[in-house]
């Protein structure tokens, strides 16, 4: 396919509600500075069913034109039904750069668009820019498990496409212009998709606590005290999207299931972020987390030995600091 | 059945070393091993077969010609046929190109095997991390699919039931076959081969697929030539500094400190 | 008990001048500090604790308490089972879990110095980056080494390279009086007077306090690969242990295990590792095995020499483990038997019997027959290579006070039984306070009194880890 437009499309994924995913709207910051130095315009394409709440919510963080289509076959992901609509519109309005969340659905979606349009996809990128020589799209991103980058690009194939992990930008700021809305006819219909949701499965706490795939954990040892005491943490946890996790000694004093343990008899993990809240840092809870990227640390005891691991400490009282991290994180 | 479980050897990543002169990966020394989320695809092939033992598990994997041991792992595992599809020409290929010698090795080897019903992949490898091989193949081949899949309810030449991770929640998802179908952790491990499946993996033969054997192959989207992604450059991510107290006079400051740290390492 | 003084503010001030800082006393001291992994022995707070950094701070608080009449007890991780490190009379306890310094390798003599805080594990890995193997590998592999050599803890692979003690080559110990002093010498053999250093290793902290090592290596192999070996009953698994070593067959680790222990440790890590059918039929007891090599083929012909033996013999089929993390899942499992029994037993104690390897089957027909008159459950495992047997007695609905009964009744007739196979009572966790009252019927009265002679030699004001080994108070 050629690019007939120097514009950047940004993937809004929706959910069954109409809403945006955040990683969409995330997605349109750094659109916004790759299609100023690409010389195009910032274009979101909502896709989903009843999604006036998404449509909104992109006009008005920093995107120049929205593209909708909005129909019930939408409403729920399917590989066949995004393939057809992302890829009839790449190719009715032909940008030259497309960015999409690395979501479940769009790690699902995105190679096949890529493929039917004989272009390159490079995944989870953390850093996006535009090479100044050939005006391409630079894409980094982690390989052998985030221990070499690598630098992509996609020279002479159109539009360059790319996902990126939920996270990796904040979302921009709410502008006062809102975008042009450009509302789209396309269906697909029933019989060419493929696939069938037969049911949704929600798992309740603690029977099936999945640490060690976890991105975020947030645990809590023996300075939790109490049962109760977790509930700051849970707090925490949902405001992070976080599993929460816990040392044997929380375990040993019935405060929390086993299944949350993590430690030498507990389970091994190795989060993007482990919050460790009143925690000591024996050995035995380290053999089971020092692999985590970046450890924080909070504790009454300055010489706890979890300093030692952690890349950020804060002496104090986890009462008081966890509360304040929560609401922090609400804040943004 | 006839099943299909797509392979990749790679280095083990637990056992990666950065040189620090160099800055640079150490790949000498480094154990290789069988991708381990293919290691999940063949053990949904596997208890596929268990309940049904006229399936039939074909293994193929595309690289140099020492993922003969990857291929020779899952003989022992499950597997009951390998091949190796192998040639100069294939170097240097994106996901694109791979997907495209896959596809057109896989449709050489139906025309004896007869047609796959299922296809089988790991949902990435640990190498590359891309996860886009899988779809592509489904792509290149016309057949749905279904991704992160962690475990297959249901199994038959007529379709396939699966549990599947989605992004906050699972679902079982259903298709018809021909499927492409990618694995992610499940909660159980993949099983142990047995010394007397080990000793036949060692004798057996592992077919070469060269790029001359397969018809009609269209060798410009092969290799460097047929990728549309290049790399740039690559570099050693900077490593950690060492921990940082965080002080500030009330919780609430010490919150937001905390947040713009971790907000500036990309973790929040 | 009233031979010893209470720790009062001016020992305190003394022992501050030692260890400026660093002494710490009453509601701060860590609770861990009052016991270890088996606390039914019975728990007790020290009155002090420090966490020691040098020799010459041991020495200097022990000429305090020595002059004082203060108990001390040492310990590393606290992960003994048999109460070793209970501080029973209160005083003071030395931690040593700071001192984990690898102090440096001598490649050419294959021989490594390290201070007692040392983790296993840690010097296990450090090793291997060395290209050397540590081969003592007791199961908890948190232990510090100055526990292990306490002990005389060797694990699972004594079958083939034997004990913690053919490894301690030198150490220096801190007496109780607060002298320090050398025992033995890097060299390969020696006979210079009596073996004070064998009398250390497995002396449980009760004749001296270990402040440095000096531990022999040996080349890595440089292929290992583990294998799993179902078989239908316990019986026809033990009854092959004996056969490898008249195959000239050399396994790093032979451990047994029946499939109750496993179900309750696969449960608690989660994780289904072990099959628990083959062909249709039920597996009632496995063989878990490591062979080692210099290359991978010798591995892979081993193998296969084994491979056909034990099918031959019975077993119902062989599962290889030659990638390390498929080692790692298959050795997890059985890593993880006591943290799987401790967390679903309320009443929990052991022993740790050890038999000529031979009487192993009769001895466990024994003991599951001698079981069924008592009210707990019985769970074990065991390196069967050197007829070492970790035997749990578990309840969780008895009374504590009938339940220690029992199980005082039912452990006088294993170790009576253990005799009489000529074992002994206690294969590495030792005899700390747990054991005490049945060492002497073990080894006899004459040997109990040259033990508590020695005792006194090296500790005549009876103040090191009080209690334990070879008396009770």
């Amino acid at each position: 396919m050629e690019a007939k437009t120097k514009d950047l499309w940004v993937f809004v994924e929706t959910n069954e509600d109409g809403s945006a995913k955040n990683v969409g709207i995330e997605l349109l910051a750094p659109g916004r500075d790759l299609a100023a130095k690409q010389g195009g315009a910032l274009v979101a394409l909502v896709v989903g069913s009843n999604v006036e709440a998404a449509v909104e919510e992109a006009a008005t963080h920093g995107a120049d034109k929205v593209v909708v289509v909005d129909s019930p076959e939408y409403k729920q992901f399917s590989t066949d039904a995004y393939a057809a609509v992302l890829t009839a519109m790449i190719e009715k309005y032909g940008p030259t750069s497309f960015l999409m969340g690395a979501t479940p659905n769009g790690r699902d979606v995105g190679p096949r668009v890529s493929c039917r349009l004989q272009t390159g996809l490079t995944a989870d990128c953390t850093a996006l820019d535009v090479d100044e020589e050939t005006g391409c799209v630079c894409w980094t991103r982690p390989t052998f498990g985030g221990n070499l980058m690598a630098v992509i690009m996609c020279p002479d194939h159109r539009p360059q496409m790319g996902t990126v992990r939920p996270g990796v930008f904040k979302k921009p700021a709410v502008t006062e212009n809102k975008a042009e809305i450009i509302r789209e006819e396309f269906h697909v219909d029933a019989a060419s998709i493929r696939t069938r949701i037969l049911e949704i499965i929600r798992e309740a706490e603690g029977e099936n606590v999945d640490l060690e795939g976890a991105e975020i954990i947030v645990a809590g040892g023996r300075g939790v005290g109490s049962a109760e005491g977790f509930d700051v943490l849970r707090e925490l946890c949902d405001a992070l999207g976080g599993t929460l996790a816990c040392s044997r000694a929380a375990v040993d004093a019935g405060w929390i299931g086993h299944a949350h343990q993590v430690g030498q008899t507990g389970k091994t993990v190795g989060p993007k972020l482990y919050i460790a809240c009143g925690i000591s840092g024996a050995i035995q809870h380290l053999a089971g987390m020092t692999s985590s990227d970046y450890i924080v640390a909070i504790n009454k005891d300055a010489d706890a030995p979890i300093f030692g691991v952690a890349d950020f400490g804060i002496v104090g009282n986890l009462f008081d600091i966890v509360p304040a991290l929560t609401a922090e994180i609400k804040k943004r | 059945m006839n099943i299909l479980v797509c392979i990749k050897q790679v280095p083990d990543t637990n056992e990666i070393k950065i040189d620090p002169v160099t800055n640079t990966l150490i790949r000498a020394g480094v154990p290789s091993i069988v991708n381990p989320f293919d290691g999940y695809a063949l053990e949904a092939a596997a208890r596929i077969k268990d309940n049904d033992p006229d399936t039939k598990i074909v293994v193929m994997s595309m690289g140099p010609a020492q993922a003969e041991d990857a291929l020779r792992e899952c003989l022992a595992i499950a597997a009951d046929k390998a091949y190796l599809v192998t040639d100069r020409a294939f170097g240097g290929s994106d996901t694109l190109a791979t997907s495209y010698i896959l596809k057109s090795a896989i449709e050489y080897v139906e025309s004896w095997e007869g047609k796959f019903d299922l296809i089988f992949c790991g949902k990435q490898a640990t190498d590359g991390d891309t996860a886009q091989v899988g779809p592509e193949i489904a792509e290149h081949l016309g057949y749905s699919q279904i991704t992160y899949a962690l475990e297959v309810q249901q199994a038959s030449a007529e379709g396939i039931q699966v549990l599947r991770e989605a992004d906050d929640c699972n679902q079982v998802i259903a298709s018809d076959c021909p499927c492409v179908v990618t694995f992610t952790k499940p909660s159980f491990d993949p099983r142990f081969p047995t010394i007397k499946r080990k000793m036949a993996a060692r004798k057996a033969t592992i077919n070469q697929i060269t790029a001359g054997d397969i018809p009609g192959i269209d060798l410009t989207r092969a290799g460097l030539k047929g990728s549309p992604t290049k790399v740039k450059t690559s570099f050693v991510p900077p490593r950690k500094e060492g921990g940082v107290m965080i002080q500030a006079e009330t919780p609430e400051e010490i919150a937001a400190k905390l947040f713009e740290s971790l907000n500036g390492v990309h973790v929040i | 008990m009233s031979q010893y003084n209470p720790v009062t503010p001016e020992v305190i001030a003394e022992l501050e001048k030692v260890v400026p800082g660093r002494v710490v006393t009453g509601a701060e001291v860590n609770p861990d500090y009052a016991r270890d992994e088996m606390p039914i022995y019975g728990t007790r707070m020290p009155e002090v604790s420090i966490d020691v950094l040098t020799t010459e701070e041991v020495s200097g608080i022990m000429q305090v308490c020595y002059a004082h009449n203060i108990p001390v007890t040492t310990r590393g991780s606290g992960t003994g089972l048999v109460g070793g490190c209970t501080p029973i009379c209160g005083g003071v306890v030395l931690c040593t879990s700071k001192m984990n310094k690898i102090l440096g390798y001598d490649l050419d003599n294959f021989t490594v110095d390290v201070q007692p805080g040392v983790l296993l594990q840690q010097l296990a890995d450090d090793a291997m980056s060395h290209g050397c193997m540590y081969p003592p590998d007791p199961g908890e592999k948190l232990a510090t080494l100055g526990g292990n050599v306490s002990t005389n803890a060797s694990g699972m692979r004594g079958v083939k390279y034997g004990a913690t003690r053919d490894y301690v080559l030198a150490m220096t110990v801190v007496l109780p009086d607060g002298r320090i002093t050398r025992m033995g010498a890097a060299v390969s053999k020696t006979s210079s007077g009596y073996s004070l250093i064998n009398l250390m290793i497995g002396s449980e902290g009760t004749l001296g306090i270990i402040t440095e090592l000096t531990l022999k290596l040996i080349p890595a192999p440089k292929a290992t690969i583990s294998l799993i070996v179902p078989f239908e009953d316990l019986a026809a698994c033990i009854s092959m242990v004996p056969k490898f070593k008249q195959n000239h067959l050399n396994p790093q680790a032979i451990e047994f295990f029946e499939k109750e222990i496993l179900i309750t440790s696969e449960e608690y890590l989660g994780k289904q590792v072990f099959p628990r059918k083959v062909e249709g039929a039920e597996v009632g007891a496995y063989l878990l095995l490591t062979f080692d090599g210099d290359s991978q083929e010798e591995l892979d012909n081993i193998v296969e020499q084994v491979a056909e033996m034990l099918l031959e013999e019975g077993a119902m089929d062989v599962l290889v483990a030659d990638t390390p993390p498929k080692m790692k899942d298959a050795w997890a499992a059985r890593s993880s038997f006591l943290e799987g029994i401790e967390e679903q037993t309320k009443l929990l104690d052991e022993c740790d019997v050890v038999v000529p390897v031979t009487r192993i089957p009769e001895y466990v027909v024994y003991v599951d027959e001698l079981a069924k008159n008592y009210q707990f459950r019985l769970q074990y495992f065991g390196h069967a290579g050197d007829g070492n047997l970790h035997i749990y007695t578990c309840s969780n609905d008895m009374e504590r006070e009938e339940f220690l009964r029992q199980v005082d009744d039912f452990w006088n007739k294993v170790y009576a039984k253990t005799m009489e196979l000529g074992g002994q009572i206690s294969g590495e966790h030792g005899i700390g306070m747990g054991k005490v009252k049945y060492l002497a019927e073990a080894v006899g009265e004459a040997n109990i009194q040259l033990m508590q002679g020695i005792k006194k030699v090296f500790d005549p004001k009876m103040i090191l880890n009080p209690g334990k080994v070879c008396y009770s108070l």
